[in-house]
């Protein structure tokens, strides 16, 4: 097998929001720093994809925003076919831009609603290439065939296109510019089963006709695991875990991956109820000043923490657990990872 | 399991106009379902099949012009039985076409008093309803144990506002809220999805209703915490053994929490049968959508062998333009020629095709 060039490569990316002294607080109060993504390191392959997964509030949106440059970085280095591209000044990132490209989440502010449809692509085409009318006619042509859409939808508004339509033309204006990685943010939420199926269906076909490469964030296990070569899995603004697909789901070494995927019911099993663990049982995954933590960010909610008799290692503050090599291209960040 | 029914919704149709399209949605048309004593009927459906309005109806809170134009909702509690929807035909005049309504008019301001009188005695007290985004179905400015105590005040015998109190509290407790005594005070916005979603759980059930109607309970809620609702939900129901009607598109909370499942699709109920018969069927005797929903979660064998979803062609059904024959013949994929015509002109009834297990399709009718 020929081995795959990496698209991607991102090393000890940072990214801090600060709550800061406001003008109403009238000098009360300290700036205070949430990390929203605290030194995050991955690569991608080209032609695969890397299923980003976590509950709300631990990151993955911000990691795929920090990659496009949509919101700076505060440390860290990011290099896309082997180019770092934080150091590189807005002039000269802008032709990178044409290759890489985002699928926004939120299907209605995506897309401009005083736009049809049309327009819309049009803009997106002529952006990065010198095209003539007819020229920027075909190729939207070529693009409303590929993501799978009705040319008479061209003259509509985004109001008046169903849910998955509107994903396709976000897909179909991401790929105008002749992008080669996306980030594709919760593509499938909001959206009904049957129309998810459609969508993912159609992603996966894209990327085996034109070799895209996915950075795929969901908090939807079972289609990351459908679609994902590789997942990686966020707590907090963390990477946990990361490994094959199979891997992640069906023998996860970290106690939060095997908390979030033992949420999943499968078919087979859905009359006998999920085994409760304890010490989740506080619904609290998202980052919180009056709960602050030292050492490891999931001590508080973590069985083996509780199994293994609170160890001291979990909360001390200078030992942080680090992603470690365990095998089989198999990485985790815990200090008792399951077996 | 007593077989007492209590709830019963016949030929219910719900409609709203589109002033812009001078057109009817048809939300709901022709539904039937019912509910016995102690069940939980799991609603499953797309969105825009009707889940929500169907249930809206039963409480009487669809005000949009028409609303609800025709149909029976007999509900019974304490050993009486009511229709909710008594002399609505004095009300409303509809024009009948191929036995479908074309045409509606509604005197709506005398229709919502003489719901409102009627359904003042029931709403909250014997039906209670779980809306389907907890944050915004919470009042904001008011702290959620107080909301929790004015539903007890409204809802049930205690007026008594330190008994009242009470009571909310052991409804927090209930609903397994850590340290409640302080999330009594706390106000909505500091809660977050899966406390406000326990809250309101807390507060429809704090008046001990005959039915709990829960719209989407989990929806929006992350996997875990939507795992713990659902535990809940279970728990509670093992509890209480409360009558529920679970709305959900969502086929794992359904399967784990009900005991007969309906499956809805542009405003009709397409099967219903025991939870078993539908969603873990052995021999696949389902009606086509049931079927294809089935196929389009990701199972095992797709993520194994990397197969693609079966995914349903075409859109989900758009309920201006309802189509003539079958609603479900456009995406159906198990159309043949056999029944082509049959599915083209007319929508079926539904079939008992083995005790208790409902089927609208032609393919179950032999000819």
């Amino acid at each position: 097998m020929k081995m795959k060039k990496t698209i991607l490569e991102v090393v000890n990316l940072k990214k801090y929001y600060h709550q800061g002294r406001g003008p109403f607080s009238l000098g009360r109060g300290r700036q205070r720093t949430i990390p929203a993504v605290d030194d995050v390191s991955f690569y991608l392959k080209e032609n695969e994809t890397l299923g980003l997964v976590g509950e709300s509030g631990s990151g993955k949106t911000t990691v795929g925003k920090t990659i496009l440059r949509l919101i700076p970085a505060t440390s860290g280095e990011i290099f896309f076919d082997g180019k770092e591209i934080l150091s590189l000044s807005a002039g000269e990132f802008h032709p990178l831009r044409k290759d890489m490209q985002m699928v926004f989440q939120d299907l209605d502010a995506g897309l401009n609603p005083k736009m049809r449809v049309q327009a819309i692509l049009k803009e997106a085409v002529r952006v990065h290439h010198q095209m003539s009318s007819p020229e920027v006619d075909d190729r939207i042509r070529t693009l409303l065939e590929q993501v799978n859409l009705k040319e008479s939808k061209l003259g509509n508004f985004p109001h008046e296109l169903s849910g998955g339509e509107k994903r396709r033309v976000g897909i179909a204006r991401a790929l105008a510019v002749g992008a080669r990685f996306l980030v594709a943010d919760e593509p499938t939420s909001g959206l009904d089963v049957s129309i998810q199926a459609q969508v993912v269906n159609l992603l996966k076909d894209l990327q085996d006709r034109l070799g895209l490469s996915y950075l795929f964030i969901s908090h939807d296990l079972r289609m990351v695991e459908l679609v994902s070569h590789k997942v990686a899995v966020m707590y907090l603004g963390r990477i946990v875990e990361l490994g094959l697909a199979g891997h992640i789901a069906h023998a996860p070494r970290h106690p939060y991956t095997r908390s979030l995927w033992s949420s999943l019911v499968t078919k087979e099993s859905r009359e006998v109820s999920a085994p409760t663990s304890p010490g989740s049982s506080g619904d609290w995954g998202v980052f919180d000043f009056e709960r602050s933590f030292s050492g490891c960010r999931f001590a508080p909610r973590c069985p083996v923490y509780q199994e293994q008799a609170r160890p001291d290692i979990c909360t001390d503050p200078v030992s942080e657990p680090q992603l470690y090599d365990v095998g089989r291209a198999h990485k985790v960040a815990c200090h008792f990872p399951l077996s | 399991m007593s077989e007492t029914i209590i709830l019963r919704i016949e030929n219910l149709h719900t409609f709203f106009y589109a002033r812009s399209k001078q057109a009817f949605v048809r939300a709901v048309e022709g539904v039937d379902l019912e509910i016995m004593q102690g069940e939980t009927l799991g609603v499953l459906g797309e969105s825009g099949s009707g889940k929500t309005i169907t249930a809206l109806s039963v409480m009487g809170l669809v005000s949009t012009e028409p609303g609800v134009i025709s149909g029976k909702i007999e509900f019974s509690s304490k050993g009486l039985q009511q229709n909710l929807l008594q002399d609505l035909d004095q009300y409303v005049q509809h024009q009948r076409k191929n036995g479908r309504i074309m045409a509606v008019q509604k005197d709506c301001g005398g229709w919502q008093r003489k719901t409102e009188r009627l359904m003042g005695d029931i709403r909250g007290k014997e039906i209670a309803m779980i809306f389907q985004n907890p944050q915004s179905s919470l009042n904001p400015f008011v702290t959620v144990g107080k909301q929790i105590t004015e539903a007890v005040q409204l809802n049930t015998e205690i007026k008594n506002s330190r008994e009242a109190q009470q009571r909310a509290l052991h409804w927090l407790e209930r609903v397994k809220i850590d340290s409640p005594r302080l999330r009594y005070h706390n106000h909505p916005y500091g809660l977050s999805g899966g406390m406000c979603q326990r809250v309101m759980i807390a507060m429809a059930l704090a008046a001990e209703p005959s039915l709990l109607i829960a719209d989407e309970p989990t929806t929006g809620l992350d996997a875990t915490i939507q795992a713990k609702v659902v535990e809940l939900l279970m728990e509670l129901k093992a509890v209480l053994n409360t009558t529920t009607m679970l709305i959900s598109h969502d086929m794992e909370v359904i399967g784990r929490l009900s005991d007969r499942v309906a499956v809805m699709y542009g405003g009709r109920v397409m099967e219903s049968g025991s939870v078993q018969e539908i969603l873990r069927s052995k021999d696949g005797s389902n009606h086509p959508y049931t079927t294809a929903l089935l196929g389009c979660i990701p199972e095992e064998k797709h993520i194994k062998d990397k197969i693609t979803l079966q995914a349903i062609e075409g859109d989900v059904i758009d309920t201006m333009n309802i189509p003539g024959g079958c609603r479900f013949y456009p995406r159906c994929n198990q159309k043949n020629d056999r029944i082509n015509q049959s599915c083209k002109e007319h929508e079926p009834a539904l079939k008992e095709i083995s005790p208790g297990h409902w089927v609208r399709c032609w393919l179950y009718y032999d000819e």
